[in-house]
């Protein structure tokens, strides 16, 4: 991100909160790469991600006055919304997407070409894999993780080491973080 | 396997579980947001609007003759549903809560002529889904000739069978989709009880000849809006719920 637009971030930010959906639409631009990996990732459906990218800005959008904080705290703040926005397609829609999902999913892509990491990753719930994706993907630093999960920054961490526990069982926290 | 190797090895897999967004969705995002929240917001004068607008129509009705049974009112939405698509409801189509797409329609609507001519293009998937102001049903398809009509009572008639089915709500959605079929790709459940708001059940009362129908039947007046959205291509409803 150029300097220029760090220094007009503020600004941005202080538009946006006044209504100016031009500048809340830039502010949130660079984030929407990181939001769709982390819904992709969550919902497994990549359709849906975007969807649930599209549903968490315009609830970003609507609720944009109560964001605290200065504009670093913009990322954390939409992506926990991108999280429960993709929390809340998997509950609405449990039986008809993810099932369907997951019956044509042995036709399309045989489960045998996946890595044994693949697997083990789709076998975590969208929630344990939330934290792995905040911590080693979208490499959120341990604060920004933390304010994302709505927890403190010790249960951030031991939330992304039993995730990747999970995958890998003779990790240990130093080698996580 | 090393610490960087795991890393290295899990990015992968998440690169390959998520792909890359489509080159659209900014401009998705962007249009998504174009309606200033004071439009999404203050829902309670559109409720003051709409109470005033509903005086008046009594009022008028009241003066003007003997009153008959009034439209039920539904979220703003004066509407009546009907038995047949033909016979046209008296009703005024309101702004849909998300300000930035179209409004529901309460009346049938021919999307494309029937008589186009196009091979035939499998239906991939069905969802449902609720939000706030609108429960959607997404079918995931190539651009086909679609009919909307809309009834009142939740009874269809399945195809080619002809028997009668009664679906969970009080009034009916058909959508009718041409040059297309629910068996090739499609292996989902034929019947989906939604649990929504607006939305009660979807099901499929035709899969014959390269027609295929969804009865929808939701719980309040059959307002709906209808958009084509790319990448995977998909014809999205959205029924009103509130």
């Amino acid at each position: 991100m150029s300097a220029a637009l760090i220094e007009q971030r503020p600004q941005a930010l202080a538009r946006a909160v006044a209504g100016d959906a031009d500048s809340f639409s830039r502010l949130l631009e660079p984030l929407l790469d990181q939001a769709y990996r982390l819904a992709a990732v969550m919902l497994n459906d990549r359709a849906a991600a975007e969807d649930a990218v599209q549903e968490a800005a315009i609830k970003a959008w609507r609720k944009v006055k109560q964001l605290r904080g200065d504009d670093t705290a913009l990322r954390p703040w939409f992506l926990s919304i991108v999280a429960n926005e993709c929390r809340m397609a998997r509950r609405t829609r449990w039986w008809s997407v993810v099932r369907l999902a997951d019956f044509r999913t042995p036709a399309a892509e045989p489960d045998e070409t996946r890595s044994d990491l693949h697997r083990a990753l789709l076998r975590l719930s969208p929630d344990e894999r939330l934290p792995l994706v905040l911590h080693f993907y979208l490499d959120l630093p341990l604060e920004d993780l933390a304010r994302t999960l709505g927890v403190s920054t010790s249960a951030a961490r031991s939330r992304v080491y039993r995730a990747a526990k999970r995958l890998r069982a003779d990790l240990t926290i130093q080698e996580v973080f | 396997m090393s610490n960087e190797e795991f890393r290295r090895d899990l990015n992968n897999v998440f690169d390959d579980v998520s792909g890359t967004p489509t080159s659209n969705l900014s401009d998705r995002i962007r249009s998504a947001v174009a309606q200033p929240p004071e439009a999404r917001g203050p829902y309670w004068l559109a409720a003051v609007a709409a109470g005033v607008i509903a005086v008046l129509i009594v009022s008028v009705l009241y003066v003007a003759g003997p009153l008959k049974p009034a439209p039920s009112q539904v979220g703003g939405v004066t509407s009546t549903p009907t038995p047949t698509a033909s016979s046209a409801p008296s009703a005024s189509p309101a702004p849909s809560p998300t300000a930035s797409q179209q409004p529901f329609t309460c009346t049938a609507e021919n999307l494309m002529p029937t008589s186009v001519t196009q091979p035939l293009y499998a239906i991939n998937a069905l969802r449902t889904g609720t939000h706030t102001g609108y429960d959607r049903i997404t079918i995931e398809i190539a651009v086909v000739p679609v009919a909307v009509t809309v009834q009142g009572g939740t009874t269809f008639t399945r195809s080619p069978s002809g028997l009668q089915t009664t679906l969970k709500g009080k009034n009916g959605i058909l959508v009718t989709m041409h040059n297309t079929d629910l068996h090739s790709n499609y292996s989902g459940p034929r019947d989906i009880v939604t649990g929504f708001s607006g939305l009660a059940e979807v099901s499929i009362v035709q899969d014959f000849e390269g027609t295929a129908q969804l009865a929808l039947g939701v719980n309040g007046a059959s307002c709906y809006r209808v958009t084509w959205l790319t990448n995977p291509s998909r014809l999205v409803i959205d029924v009103q719920n509130s």
